[in-house]
């Protein structure tokens, strides 16, 4: 360096405008640290295998007044990696609410490639995680193949890992349902944790740790901030109700007593009491008339109010000539019903 | 007719043909990456890199050097920034800048950039499309100098 030129700048208010190429550089050497800060970039950014091609040019008046010349530098292309990144997420909005030894329950989870460049994802299930209080048996796993987020039985593709890996675009997702068989034996309010797993096909590990050559578009793979592996768990809570009943009698005997004669009058008391936290759906209590005695016609109440007894009616109650019954519908757990009816005896 | 000759002589070999004031330009890009040192802090250190991922902060280098014997007179140099990087400052800020392909140029802050509904804002370092350093002083004979810019891989 035989000296040093004095760029300058047309911008002459700038303060710098002034100072020597050799000074300027040591300020800039100086700001390195404060400007460190990246740019944010797209979610998952350049594509792989895109090549990065530099080139700048001068340009300045030729001798004497002459025409400008503009001339190129040297060529500078960097090749841009592919970045390993995934993301798993719940897409249940909370607990799934199920019942014991239902089959073919499903949670729902999106696995995103938050990668550069196209993936393959190995997926696997974890049904039996620690810290809850029952383990469902696992099924399958299924890809969601219409997209739709729902799952489809018979629709949507039954997944094998190795076979038929999902290949996703950057930023693509895909929707990933597992299947479950709740056992028999899970008790009311019991939770269950299901997890999914999405571990990118080249490779997984650290970031930063590179797979030489390995990557989309002819680059290396190099793991991003994820590892290049994620899981997310849904939950299933069991919902059940289950439905007592009580049943009593008082007889009123036509002497004003309580002796079990012809023509004494029995009054029946059904008290159903359901208890858990899910709901008895269609619930129906139904009475046999004991034999030897009569129904007496239009004396079945429900908490109370009377009920009429024909059959197919708007109201809850019917006699069908040899028992009654109330149909009750759903009746949430932690909640009584009580039906009273009565009898003569011949 | 010599004239026009002239200039296509010029344009096929810009170097030869005018020896008078002969420029060199050469462009180098460095990516910087932390190491983290024995004594537990981290260095930033500058590599020629083959490849890169997104995110990385890179550092371009311009340098010229006016090789002839003549001074170079409305002598500016142009970076376009390549299209998967997003333009992160220069060290000095005497650049001028262009978010719209190179049509109009400008330092940063007095540049708009068209939003999607017609509307303009302010132009950001992500909408440059163009750095450029102009010189209002001739690059005498033999003077040389570098040009740095900050760009991060898209």
């Amino acid at each position: 360096m035989t000296r040093q030129e004095k760029p300058a700048c047309e911008w002459r208010s700038h303060p710098l405008a002034a100072i020597p190429v050799r000074r300027r550089l040591s300020l800039a050497a100086g700001a390195a640290a404060l400007l460190l800060t990246p740019v944010s970039a797209q979610a998952a950014g350049t594509v792989a295998g895109t090549d990065i091609v530099n080139v700048a040019q001068a340009t300045y008046d030729g001798p004497s007044g002459g025409s400008p010349v503009t001339i190129d530098s040297n060529i500078v292309t960097i090749k841009v990696d592919e970045l390993l990144d995934v993301t798993v997420v719940s897409s249940d909005p909370g607990d799934i609410a199920t019942s014991p030894a239902l089959t073919g329950q499903a949670t729902t989870y999106q696995v995103t490639n938050t990668g550069n460049g196209d993936e393959a994802f190995t997926l696997s299930a974890d049904t039996a995680k620690p810290g809850d209080e029952f383990d469902t048996t696992f099924e399958q796993i299924i890809l969601d193949s219409n997209g739709n987020g729902v799952y489809d039985p018979g629709v949507d593709t039954i997944y094998t890992p190795g076979t038929n890996d999902p290949v996703l675009a950057p930023d693509e997702s895909i929707n990933v349902f597992i299947l479950s068989t709740i056992p028999a034996s899970a008790s009311d309010a019991d939770r269950a944790e299901i997890e999914l797993s999405a571990v990118a096909s080249t490779g997984s590990g650290t970031p930063g740790d590179i797979f030489a050559g390995q990557g989309d578009g002819g680059g290396d793979a190099v793991v991003g901030s994820t590892g290049a592996s994620d899981e997310d768990s849904g939950f299933f809570l069991i919902q059940a109700a289950e439905v007592t009943l009580v049943k009593s009698a008082t007889i009123v005997d036509p002497f004003g007593g309580t002796e079990a004669v012809p023509g004494a009058v029995i009054r029946y008391q059904l008290v159903a009491t359901t208890t858990g936290t899910g709901n008895l759906t269609n619930l129906a209590i139904t009475d046999d008339i004991p034999a030897d005695t009569t129904y007496d016609a239009e004396s079945i109440t429900l908490e109370g109010a009377a009920l009429t007894d024909a059959p197919g009616d708007a109201d809850a109650g019917a006699f069908d000539g040899s028992s009654i019954a109330v149909s009750l519908g759903t009746v949430p757990g932690g909640q009584t019903r009580t039906i009273t009816f009565q009898v003569t005896i011949d | 007719m010599f004239k026009r000759l002239f200039i296509a002589i010029a344009l096929i070999a810009p170097g030869t043909a005018m020896a008078a004031n002969n420029v060199s330009l050469s462009s180098d890009v460095f990516i910087e990456r932390k190491v983290a040192k024995p004594n537990g802090t981290t260095a930033v250190v500058l590599e020629q890199p083959k490849t890169v991922i997104p995110g990385d902060n890179l550092v371009f280098v311009v340098k010229y050097k006016n090789v002839g014997s003549a001074p170079a007179s409305d002598f500016s140099v142009t970076n376009p920034l390549p299209k998967a990087v997003a333009f992160n400052g220069t060290s000095d800020g005497t650049e001028i800048v262009s978010v719209d392909g190179g049509k109009t140029w400008g330092p940063l802050s007095a540049l708009t950039y068209p939003r999607d509904n017609g509307d303009v804002r302010p132009a950001l370092m992500t909408d440059v499309t163009h750095v450029k350093w102009k010189f209002s002083r001739a690059l005498s004979a033999g003077s040389e100098g570098k040009l740095i810019f900050r760009g991060t891989v898209k």
